[in-house]
């Protein structure tokens, strides 16, 4: 790490120039290099618009999930109590990896049961680059948006490729 | 000069990943095994497979066959659960027939735009007699695109309202 006053050469991460005590701290600031990179470090969950988060109470059967999430056509919905607070999210994935049996049919259980409770949410102030991070690091494809405990909205793995391609629209064949 | 600097940077980096991704090819991302079942083998084994491999679909078809059809977690909801079938169907009845396939050579935008315009969250990945070579997921997508940024996906600007719950070190 070069100090930019006095050109001395610091260790990687250092806070001072050990030589002249200049302020290092804005070197490690990430700067944005291009249009995409400036968006997803700037632009929040806000401006992507995230669809309406469809909430169901933690009673509500399994099979009444499937129908919800067939309805909207959505892959994922939010299990809220009663003053709207989240309990967790049921996805297909939930649906593949607790719902379906061979010798059981869970289908009439309530669906708290198969939920997956406190799920990583998202709120709508934090950036695009924070919720790909996110999606990357858990495998997730939606996050709920929440803002004070409450469900606001969900943001989709497919809300974020278009907005990758709106912005550089030129890619494709 | 407005064209000095960052201007010039801004506009040869987009120009990076717009060209990244109509010249990178979608062998580049190392699609996962083509995990595959036979057509009257039963919605329960493909269950099984998708679980033991934690994987989201399985190609259906013969092995060094052309691909018949994908079996996904949306069929699952939408074509057996919702539907009341019971496990033991064969997975022919509740498939995906044709499913929109990419090649080895094809860019990787390209498969952006299918999974978008579609709503795809795997794309076959065929080679040209139409033989599954693997399978790219979304997540592989993102991660891709994460790998595109890392300063700005690691690097998290501090947040100066964020204060820890407890002194640190207690």
């Amino acid at each position: 790490m070069i100090c930019p006053h006095c050109a001395y050469d610091n260790l990687p991460g250092s806070e001072h120039c050990e030589n002249c005590l200049a302020d290092l701290t804005q070197l490690d600031q990430p700067v944005a290099q291009d249009r995409v990179e400036r968006s997803l470090m700037e632009d929040t969950v806000s401006q992507l618009q995230p669809r309406q988060a469809i909430t169901l109470r933690p009673t509500a059967t399994v099979k009444q999930a499937i129908e919800v999430m067939l309805r909207q056509d959505i892959g994922a919905v939010l299990i809220v109590d009663d003053a709207g607070k989240l309990l967790g999210i049921f996805s297909e994935r939930d649906l593949l990896t607790k719902v379906a049996d061979p010798v059981v049919d869970h289908t009439t259980r309530p669906v708290s049961e198969f939920m997956t409770p406190h799920p990583t949410t998202v709120r709508p102030g934090d950036t695009l680059a924070f919720v790909l991070h996110q999606m990357d690091v858990g495998g997730y494809r939606h996050l709920p948006v929440l803002k004070d405990g409450l469900p606001l909205g969900m943001i989709s793995v497919r809300d974020m490729l278009r907005h990758i391609t709106r912005l550089c629209k030129t890619c494709g064949k | 000069m407005a064209w000095e600097g960052t201007a010039v940077e801004a506009i040869l980096s987009m120009a990076e990943l717009a060209r990244n991704l109509k010249t990178e090819s979608v062998s580049r991302l190392q699609p996962t095994p083509p995990w595959r079942i036979a057509p009257e083998q039963s919605v329960a084994e493909a269950v099984a497979l998708m679980r033991q491999q934690r994987v989201g679909c399985v190609l259906v078809g013969r092995a060094d066959e052309e691909l018949i059809g994908l079996f996904t977690e949306r069929d699952l909801l939408r074509r057996v659960l919702a539907a009341g079938l019971p496990l033991s169907v064969p997975v022919a009845l509740c498939m995906s027939r044709d499913p929109v396939v990419v090649h080895p050579k094809d860019p990787i935008g390209f498969a952006v735009r299918l999974m978008e315009e579609g709503g795809y969250r795997h794309l076959p990945v065929v080679d040209a007699a139409g033989r599954p070579l693997g399978v790219l997921s979304v997540k592989r997508i993102v991660h891709y695109l994460a790998e595109h940024f890392p300063s700005t996906i690691y690097n998290q600007p501090p947040d100066p309202n964020v204060v820890p719950r407890q002194p640190e070190g207690a």
